[in-house]
């Protein structure tokens, strides 16, 4: 019998140091230069955004005409006269002007505003109502996990962009109304992950333990499930502020999004005439440029959250 | 190195042959200087524990491991041609064939079966697809598959396993191999069906003269059907010998732990089997001396920093201190007995002391 | 349903289909029309009533008349004219995105953590986070603007088959590569994990050991058992790419249904929006639905089907 228990002993060594490699593996991986990178960028861009009206910019409405001698043809003279916009990029405009000869780094800084703002209220709302939703419903199971999962279910039936422009066309294109609309369409994916992670994680052992030893429910849902779900629902989150900052800046492209603003997909469009992309294609290319930033940092966080934390079986996502 | 006389009909020589992965932790070793020969129409087995290397060696022999963190080295010839770390690609579907483990694996679930077969005769053999499937409804019938025309239009998961077998032998047998590689052909099978294949692959060897690579974790399976044992662990050769003399002059402490821990038909009905103590050794840092003494009742001081030379006696090779049926033998045993453990910390138990 | 439900509860529905000519009860002419809306739309019968009965009509197919100018045909009319086009749109994107997903995986897969690897997943990643209406500008400012080579106005009266800037063949190659290339990014990520699974598969070492040439094991063997979740995927994207095949339609100006949607929103045709959004919704939930039999159906294994359903979050 003793070399049977030797045998079980020596193979729980085996697995144990096994296991220790694998998290020692697991903990050699990080998260990677380009990660900060991203975090930076971000951090830098709103910055920006947030403080953009205390910030030393130019004003986003003004029209920065420039003159130049020239003689004119009536009197022979020098005369002031003012050249056509847009302008190149100069030291006066980094990122030149568009036709109206208004600043594209200040434009691209203020519609950055509004980009964002949907970005991180949609993300804020889906995580608020589809986390508890979710989390409620793979921790009491039974009917209210049945109705929660069948309304998330629903609520995927719907092509998100031809929903929404039935909600705006039918209430307003306010700020508040494009990112409700986008929280509510992104309730669905957050909920459904947070329930099927609370599914998981109730079955562990932890959680069984704690609730032989009689703690309450309200407790082991906070404090043991909780940081558990948590890590998966923020990488989860980080790719619904690229899809909800994408679809905002859709609307504006299609001339729908919050009236009287420029945000980035309103100033891509307003430089992608013929006539503009030949003479100055940085009018659209520069805000362009700002908008796939910042969508690509999202997602590249988030995806190397996913790496590190191992979280990439549970979901496989994209717009 | 090789105790075997080299012959002009060998058709396989492989001589220090190795294969290493290159991994996080480090190059994992996991063949380590093998050598042996393989004459035409004769079979080898190599027998070991899963993780003794013996499917890496294999593998790597045919050249399908072709992963750039694999090293290869030392030297194998294949009917006389140098093939170690060269493409052997040439050889695939004309030469070598190979039989896999699971059939239910090996088979490609979306293809029909018929045409998985008649794939080699299409691609090498240059026949019509009218052609192929004849000689496939034939080879279908040789194999013992009943139903063969409906068959041919079957998918693997429509089939049983020793089906599927079945269908991976015609496979084998329609490249019209000089070699066949069968690793653990039969492991998957019931033991009524394993016995069955086993035959079918004896009486179609020698109908076509081919020679044949068994590897297998179990000593009774290559007993009486390789005309030569090759006993592996930790990616090294422990035992080398004729067949019969692996049993009858078993030498190596690892051949004799295996042979124990197989059940015979002839054992009385509630014989204990027993189990080798521990795991196959790690390959990235294996130990220093004989790789199988961590886990060796007869492990010495010696067996622990040293790696026993190759003893060669005529047919028969074996790398111990301590061979099994010798005195210094017996007295390692006692000596471990007495203190209740061996060199290498493993524990000896009552019941084997009484033995 | 719901939608229609939301538009009966948001104020008079009369109003959000006629305008300012609903509030106007003093000229006949006014209220000739605000009869025929009501009876148009069962506006004079009971809520419930006016569910089942706009439901009904929609089932079969008439939905209901255009009403922000008077005069203008039935919308079903609109949609037969206009949904035709985005399909053709669509078709080609779908082939430009396989054309495109297919062999970028396998190359991919083949040469998993290569350089080539490397940067073909380094540019899928670059292509998911490029919106569509981002993808549209540049490829209009490469090819067209630049380039000259593709024409970037489109003629619905133009012959479809043929070579030249008149036949809409060529002239749908700049909308359909914007809606592709989003589509190839996809498919392509997620074909590579499926065949760089598939390829440490015994089976393909068994092809290899067969002697099946390397090209042959990749995109006969590999490719067909890693296929199934691809054409899931494809099934729910086509719903998707009417999303895309807005923006696209609007930017490139092709009268499909996508632009019908935006110049109806512009004008405050409520009717056109709402059988719109209905008529995608309803194909959105089935092409959802079929995906997911395909799913099944074509594996011969039969493969979990809830794998397929989760290959795929996303909420736009």
């Amino acid at each position: 019998m003793s070399v049977n228990k030797d045998e079980i002993l020596r193979n729980e060594v085996n697995e144990s140091s096994e296991v220790a490699e694998a998290g020692a593996e697991a903990a050699k991986k990080t998260l990677g230069f380009g990660f900060w990178l991203c975090a930076v960028w971000l951090f830098v861009i709103s910055m920006f955004a947030l403080l953009a009206p205390v910030l030393p910019l130019k004003d986003p409405g003004e029209n920065f005409v420039q003159y130049e001698e020239q003689e004119n043809p009536l009197t022979k003279k020098l005369e002031e006269q003012p050249t056509i916009p847009p302008y190149s990029p100069s030291s006066e405009h980094w990122f030149g002007t568009d036709q109206d000869a208004r600043d594209i780094f200040s434009r691209t800084i203020y519609g950055a505003r509004i980009s964002l703002a949907v970005g991180g209220l949609t993300t804020l709302f889906g995580l608020l109502i589809g986390g508890s939703l979710g989390m409620l419903a793979g921790f009491l199971k039974g009917w209210i996990d049945k109705l929660v999962s069948g309304l998330f279910l629903l609520s995927l039936s719907f092509p998100g962009l031809v929903l929404t422009i039935l909600i705006i066309t039918i209430l307003d294109r306010s700020l508040l109304t494009i990112s409700l609309t986008f929280g509510i369409l992104s309730i669905a994916p957050i909920g459904r992950l947070a329930r099927a992670q609370t599914l998981t994680f109730s079955e562990r052992e932890f959680v069984t333990a704690a609730t032989t030893l009689g703690a309450k429910r309200s407790r082991i849902l906070l404090r043991e499930l909780f940081p558990n779900v948590l890590i998966p629902m923020i990488t989860l989150a980080m790719v619904v502020v690229a899809i909800s900052i994408v679809g905002e800046g859709t609307l504006a492209f299609l001339g729908l999004s919050v009236q009287g603003s420029s945000t980035w997909g309103k100033l891509i469009l307003l430089g992608a005439d013929i006539s503009t992309l030949q003479t100055s294609p940085w009018v659209s290319f520069i805000p362009m440029s700002f908008l796939f930033l910042t969508v690509a940092a999202f997602n590249f966080m988030s995806d190397r959250l996913q790496d590190v934390f191992d979280t990439r079986s549970i979901y496989v996502t994209h717009d | 190195m090789s105790p075997m006389t080299k012959t002009d009909s060998a058709i396989l020589e492989v001589e220090n042959y190795k294969v290493g992965f290159r991994t996080e932790r480090g190059l994992a070793k996991a063949v380590n200087g093998v050598s042996f020969s393989l004459e035409k129409g004769k079979t080898i087995a190599i027998v070991g524990e899963s993780g003794s290397g013996k499917t890496v060696l294999n593998r790597g022999l045919m050249g399908l491991l072709t992963d750039s963190n694999t090293i290869e080295e030392g030297s194998a010839k294949f009917m006389g041609e140098e093939i170690a770390g060269l493409s052997r690609q040439r050889f695939w579907g004309t030469n070598i064939a190979m039989i896999f483990q699971d059939p239910m694996s090996s088979l490609n679930p979306v293809m029909k079966v018929g045409k998985q077969v008649a794939e080699p005769l299409v691609l090498h053999q240059g026949l019509t697809k009218k052609e192929s499937k004849k000689e496939v409804i034939n080879l279908f019938k040789l194999v013992g598959i009943p139903d063969p025309e409906k068959r041919f239009s079957e998918y693997p998961h429509q089939l049983s396993g020793g089906m599927r077998q079945r269908v991976m032998i015609s496979i084998a047998l329609a490249i019209k191999p000089d070699l066949l590689i069968a690793d653990e052909p039969t492991t998957a099978l019931d033991v009524t069906v394993q016995k069955y294949i086993l035959d079918l692959l004896q009486e179609l060897q020698d109908e076509r003269k081919m020679s044949v690579i068994l590897i297998t974790h179990d000593l009774g399976v290559a007993r009486g059907r390789a005309d030569e044992i090759l006993v592996m662990y930790g990616g090294k050769v422990m035992e080398h010998a004729p067949s019969e003399k692996i049993f009858t002059e078993m030498s190596h402490p690892y051949t004799e732990a295996l042979t124990a821990a197989i059940p015979r038909l002839k054992d009385p009905k509630h014989t204990r089997l027993i189990p080798i103590p521990g795991s196959p050794p790690d390959l990235v840092h294996p130990p220093v001396g004989c790789k199988f003494a961590p886990r060796c009742v007869y492990a010495q001081e010696n067996c622990i920093n040293e790696e026993p030379a190759v003893t060669v006696k005529g047919r028969h090779s074996y790398s111990c201190f301590y061979p099994v049926g010798t005195e210094k033998n017996k007295d390692a045993y006692q000596k471990n007995a007495a203190q209740g453990h061996t060199a290498a910390g493993l524990k000896i138990s009552r019941r084997r002391v009484l033995k | 349903m719901v939608t229609f439900g939301s538009m009966s509860f948001l104020g008079d529905p009369l109003f959000n289909i006629l305008g300012p000519i609903a509030g106007d009860t003093e000229s006949p002419e006014s209220l000739k029309i605000i009869e025929a809306a009501k009876a148009e739309y069962h506006l004079d019968k009971s809520v419930p009533e006016q569910w089942g009965r706009w439901a009904w009509d929609f089932v079969r197919g008439d939905f209901g008349v255009q009403f922000s100018t008077t005069g203008q045909p039935p919308v079903s009319d609109l949609i037969k004219e206009r949904l035709p086009r985005t399909l053709e749109l669509m078709f080609i994107a779908q082939l430009f995105a396989l054309g495109l997903a297919i062999p970028w995986a396998v190359t991919s897969a083949a040469r998993a953590n290569s350089r080539i690897d490397k940067g073909l997943t380094m540019t899928s990643f670059a292509a998911i986070s490029l919106p569509s209406f981002a993808t549209a500008v540049l490829l209009y400012y490469v090819f067209s603007v630049k380039l000259d080579w593709l024409p970037d106005t489109y003629n619905a009266i133009d012959p479809f088959w043929g070579f030249s800037h008149d036949h809409r063949l060529i002239q749908l190659i700049l909308p359909a590569l914007t809606l592709g290339i989003g589509a190839a990014a996809q498919y392509a990520r997620l074909l590579r994990t499926d065949m760089i699974t598939t390829l440490r598969e015994d089976f393909i070492l068994m092809a290899k050991s067969k002697g099946v040439p390397r090209k042959r094991v990749l995109y006969i063997h590999a490719l067909r058992s890693s296929l199934f979740s691809l054409i899931t995927l494809l099934a729910i994207n086509v719903g998707f790419m009417i999303g895309g095949s807005i923006v696209v339609e609007s930017f490139f100006r092709i009268p499909g249904i996508g632009l019908a949607i935006i110049e109806a929103v512009l004008r405050d045709d409520f009717p056109v929006v709402l059988a719109i959004v209905m008529l995608v919704s309803c194909g959105f939930m089935v092409l959802n639905y079929l995906a997911d039999i395909l799913y099944s159906v074509l594996d011969p294994r039969i493969r979990n089907t809830e794998q397929g359903q989760q290959k795929k979050v996303t909420i736009l």
